[in-house]
């Protein structure tokens, strides 16, 4: 590691805890039918273990070259759920560049990983080093860094308008299906099967969704912390 | 009018997921709220260079030591000390600010904190610019506007003044003269660009190869291509740098001036200042950014991003409106 050890140590422990937290959302909205954003919350379960695994070797879970084929695949995944969205802007009349910040978020991994294995195959050959100063192509950790920072002032300055869960709940008992929300309203918004879940698995009516807050502090936390690996990359 | 409650649920959609646009009284960023987005950025890039592996060594504090020498007694003394304080202290105290900027950072960008995170991001960047920066050089001789004088860290508390929400907004062409009124704002920024083209009329510009010197300094440890753009940079400022000060200096005080002439002027000569402040990023090596040892992007990106506070919006001057506070059903 190329920054100080207790640092990875605190920031890989901080992705542990993301990590944990996102997939206790996934098993939660499995066993009590609330809603939350499956995929989004997959992904940063994976995120939140890689990047554990990238600031503390001792934390390596995967083979070499299985990050990269996942984020790969993930970085196609939401870049063509962000399209989809940009497409749908002229329908919706809005733009919600969600899955954008994870199309960018699983590139900024399969560089990480890719400039790593670099160095570390230049350094001894083996594949086994860890990060740290002096990757292939800095410049392009920095613009990724810098990109991934925008997104998280961004997501931090939405946070207020994220409803707290007990709003969601009261909203959740007073609006028992989308279909009675007046179209165009902010709880349209919320019930609108793209915001929810992407209407591809059935929700219980009137179940609250999981706090969009702390799933915004998720992205947060991601966001620093794989800035953080980056601008150690330089 | 449109009321803030509006204003939030038009500004939901710009969000996704569930329970998205729940609040009233959260309206979509206007103008200032973007700058101050921008502005929480850099902050957030700033700490995050802090936490590099260089910061906390030794390296550091002699860095910061270096900007004791030639200021006077009464500066450079608490320099010395600090420097020597965080030679002893490395991981605490480098820790410590590197906290304290990732707090700002997030406190501006969080609206409920964005005013306490300005006002510490005003203490914080006068006590960095008197220890860190030694006030730029500015009396030490040593300021260059190449080299990042008068102090990055001093325009992030300029802009922290100009981008401060007040209770009642003033009556203002732009985002910066809404803080703190037309005049005030115009004044800081001749102050500041004038100062700029002063320093660049010094000896540490224009002596014999100061320029060249300053800008191939920075090409160690860059990336080909940055360090290539700089060397070839000094290699014809070798033997140009005193025509290049001049030129400089005037296009500063041009720019200094700038903002009192007529509005479609005024846009000309901020664009102006935006290419200035490109060219001095460059010749800066980008901060150093690249190198593994920047403490952060230097003044190029926070001259232009002060140019674009002085941007004349098209909306009409504000009639002392109420900001920050919902409108009343």
């Amino acid at each position: 590691m190329a920054g100080q050890t207790w640092l990875a140590d605190t920031f890989a422990g901080v992705m542990l805890l993301t990590a944990a937290y996102c997939l206790a959302r996934l098993v939660i909205s499995w066993r009590q039918h609330r809603r939350t954003d499956h995929q989004v919350d997959a992904i940063h379960v994976l995120m939140g273990v890689a990047m554990a695994g990238m600031l503390v070797p001792a934390l390596r879970v995967f083979w070499a070259g299985g990050w990269e084929v996942i984020f790969g695949a993930g970085t196609v995944w939401f870049g063509w759920q962000a399209i989809r969205e940009y497409r749908d802007r002229a329908a919706l009349g809005r733009l919600r560049p969600h899955h954008a910040q994870h199309a960018l978020g699983c590139a900024a991994m399969v560089y990480m990983f890719a400039a790593v294995t670099t160095v570390a195959k230049a350094a001894s050959g083996s594949g086994t080093g860890n990060m740290g100063g002096a990757a292939r192509y800095p410049t392009l950790a920095l613009v990724l860094g810098i990109a991934l920072f925008g997104y998280v002032v961004w997501t931090a300055d939405r946070l207020p308008a994220l409803a707290r869960v007990p709003a969601l709940v009261a909203r959740a008992v007073a609006v028992p299906s989308p279909a009675v929300v007046p179209a165009g309203s902010a709880d349209a918004l919320d019930a609108s099967p793209g915001a929810a879940n992407d209407g591809r698995s059935p929700q219980r009516h009137g179940a609250p969704p999981l706090s969009p807050r702390l799933a915004a502090c998720v992205e947060i936390a991601m966001g620093v912390t794989m800035g953080y690996a980056l601008i150690l990359m330089l | 009018m449109t009321s803030y409650a509006t204003q939030a649920r038009s500004a939901g959609g710009c969000l996704s997921g569930p329970g998205v646009a729940g609040q009233e009284g959260w309206a979509a960023p206007d103008a200032r709220r973007k700058l101050q987005l921008l502005l929480a950025g850099i902050w957030l890039l700033d700490a995050v260079l802090q936490f590099q592996a260089f910061m906390f060594g030794k390296g550091f504090a002699q860095m910061l030591a270096g900007t004791a020498p030639g200021n006077p007694a009464v500066i450079a003394g608490p320099i010395s000390w600090s420097a020597r304080l965080i030679a002893q202290h490395g991981v605490v105290t480098n820790a410590l600010f590197a906290t304290i900027q990732l707090l700002i950072a997030l406190g501006i960008a969080f609206r409920p904190t964005v005013r306490l995170a300005l006002g510490l991001s005003i203490a914080w960047s006068l006590a960095v610019w008197w220890l860190g920066e030694g006030l730029g050089g500015v009396l030490s001789g040593a300021g260059s506007p190449v080299n990042g004088a008068p102090g990055a860290v001093i325009i992030y508390a300029l802009l922290a003044v100009l981008l401060w929400p007040p209770r009642r907004e003033r009556p203002a062409s732009f985002v910066a003269g809404r803080s703190t009124g037309p005049a005030v704002a115009r004044a800081l920024w001749l102050v500041l660009w004038g100062s700029l083209a002063y320093l660049a009329l010094q000896p540490a510009t224009t002596a014999r190869g100061a320029i060249s010197g300053m800008i191939s300094g920075m090409a160690g440890g860059e990336p080909g291509w940055l360090a290539g753009i700089d060397r070839h940079l000094a290699a014809f400022l070798a033997t140009h740098g005193g025509a290049a000060a001049v030129v400089l200096a005037v296009v500063l005080a041009i720019v200094a001036v700038g903002v009192y002439l007529p509005r479609p002027a005024v846009r000309a000569v901020l664009v102006v200042a935006i290419v200035t402040a490109a060219v001095i990023w460059l010749a800066e090596g980008l901060g150093g950014l690249l190198t593994g040892g920047g403490t952060d992007p230097n003044s190029g990106p926070l001259l232009a991003l002060l140019a674009l506070t002085y941007w004349p919006l098209a909306a009409a001057p504000l009639a002392a409106a109420p900001l920050a506070r919902p409108e009343k059903a």
